[in-house]
């Protein structure tokens, strides 16, 4: 009896210790610098050497070698496996390289890349003044009103991945329970959208952060609705590849014709480098308005819901924002910045096995890498010191 | 003694029903999994990424092996078996990619 009740305080006492209490404000997000003269693809990247815009080539080694330096063979898809490399400073193009079979002019599937692609078509549908970032969903989405709970769900919250939804998404480790497997390959693949909203409710709408493939195809499927299947097909191609000159681009749907925007969208490394510098340029492309304003804020602004949700450590090891990541930290709920060692205005758009793109707008740096890691090995803080160093002035 | 660990078994075969059940959409669907991604993510491979055939066995490649594969270069498709499970994945177009053909 002695023994359980020590092991019974032992297991209370345990949590004990970790200061969850918050240790500051708001986050803090600063304003995009001023671009002067900027200069853009048309139709493709210029490309300089790095010393003209003030970075080391011999530092640029160095995050080659982290990128490129294979510990595996290919069978075994252990360590690093970097596909391609591109990266840009102040506009123009001061790095590529490419591996395992892949070229600049090849396509590379991003993953979840692809929901901060979808974040800019709800941008383009808020400019459009076809939907409100505060319209409940089930306005526009008729599976969203099976119940009053449901009904409270807005697209605010589905961007700010917190929609309250009990997915669980797990890939290779829990595949049994996993609703983003269920989603993309069993039960869901006929219709996502549908097969999301239907999941219940495990917190209250808004208050609870959980990152989750089923919040983006319901917002999918919403603008399926809103636009009409017809104008839908033709909506990330015309109104956000067309004007940034992207042409070469795959966008898969499910099986009944909803853009799968939480995974399937495939893009050269040069090509998504653009939608990171239509972000860094706050939604203008080339003196055209593509985003709403504040619409890039809204990007890089960690999401209101971290504030209510339990602490964890998972948790802490990222910002998320509205459909992109941030490294601002979450002060007022106690999570530091995941990349300590890059600035903190650095936002992403991150992806399964390693795909990434960074907007660095105070080093007015954009990053794009491609990469097929099946393990841990590709430290983002470790990669982004290294960039970061490549810079002299 | 003997007796005591069939009454033990019965409750652990009895506690393996329940939970069966209780997980039955989850089990039910499970098996397809190996053959759903595999048939998915080697049509994209192929046919979108245009990578070689053996990198995308390489790319689509899971712990539980795979008993049949079918890449159909006339009718763009790839079709997999495995766990006792058929799948099939179709190229419809350079835009669209790859789609699961809905069972």
């Amino acid at each position: 009896m002695k023994h359980i009740l020590f092991f019974t305080f032992v297991l209370f006492t345990v949590q004990c210790g970790k200061d969850l209490s918050p240790f500051g404000g708001e986050p803090n997000v600063t304003p995009l610098p001023k671009r002067i003269k900027p200069e853009w693809p048309s139709p493709d990247w210029k490309v300089v050497t790095p010393e003209s815009v003030g970075v080391s080539s011999a530092k640029l080694k160095l995050v080659e070698e982290y990128a490129f330096t294979r510990t595996g063979d290919e069978a075994d898809r252990k360590g690093r496996r970097t596909d391609g490399l591109v990266i840009l400073r102040n506009g123009k193009l001061i790095y590529e390289k490419y591996a395992r079979n892949f070229k600049e002019d090849k396509v590379h599937l991003t993953w979840s890349v692809t929901k901060s692609i979808l974040q800019a078509m709800y941008g383009v549908a808020v400019k459009q003044g076809l939907i409100k970032l505060d319209d409940p969903g089930y306005y526009h989405y008729e599976p969203l009103s099976r119940d009053e709970a449901h009904k409270k769900i807005t697209i605010r919250h589905l961007l700010n991945m917190s929609s309250g939804l009990a997915a669980e998404e797990g890939y290779e480790s829990g595949p049994l329970k996993s609703s983003v497997i269920a989603m993309l390959y069993t039960r869901g693949r006929k219709d996502m959208g549908s097969f999301c909203a239907n999941l219940p409710l495990r917190s209250e709408p808004g208050t609870h952060v959980y990152y989750s493939s089923c919040d983006t195809n319901i917002l999918s499927a919403i603008l399926k609705k809103v636009y009409g299947a017809e104008e839908y097909d033709k909506l990330p191609f015309e109104q956000i590849f067309k004007p940034l000159g992207i042409t070469n681009v795959t966008f898969e749907r499910d099986g009944s014709g909803t853009y799968v925007g939480s995974s399937y969208l495939y893009m050269t490394a040069r090509d998504l480098a653009k939608i990171g510098y239509l972000y860094l340029n706050d939604g203008v492309w080339n003196g055209e308005r593509l985003l709403p304003e504040g619409w890039v804020t809204l990007a890089r602004t960690p999401a209101p819901g971290y504030k209510t949700t339990p602490y964890s450590d998972d948790l802490a090891q990222d910002n998320y924002t509205a459909h992109w990541y941030a490294n601002t930290g979450v002060p007022n709920r106690g999570i530091h910045e995941p990349w300590p060692d890059a600035p903190a205005d650095t936002f992403a758009a991150l992806g399964h096995w390693g795909q990434m793109l960074y907007v660095i707008p105070s080093l007015d740096l954009i990053v794009v890498r491609f990469g097929d890691d099946r393990e841990k090995a590709f430290i983002k803080n470790d990669f982004l010191k290294l960039v970061k160093e490549s810079v002299i002035r | 003694m003997k007796r005591k660990l069939s009454i033990f078994l019965s409750l652990l075969f009895l506690v393996l029903l329940f939970w069966a059940q209780w997980n039955w959409k989850h089990l039910s669907s499970f098996p397809s999994i190996i053959s759903s991604f595999y048939a998915k993510e080697y049509c994209s491979c192929y046919f979108v990424m245009e990578l070689s055939e053996d990198q995308c066995h390489d790319f689509a490649r899971q712990w539980v092996p795979i008993s049949e594969f079918k890449l159909d270069k006339e009718i763009l498709s790839v079709t997999v078996k495995g766990l006792g499970r058929t799948n099939t994945a179709k190229f419809q177009s350079k835009e669209y990619g790859c789609t699961l053909v809905n069972e």
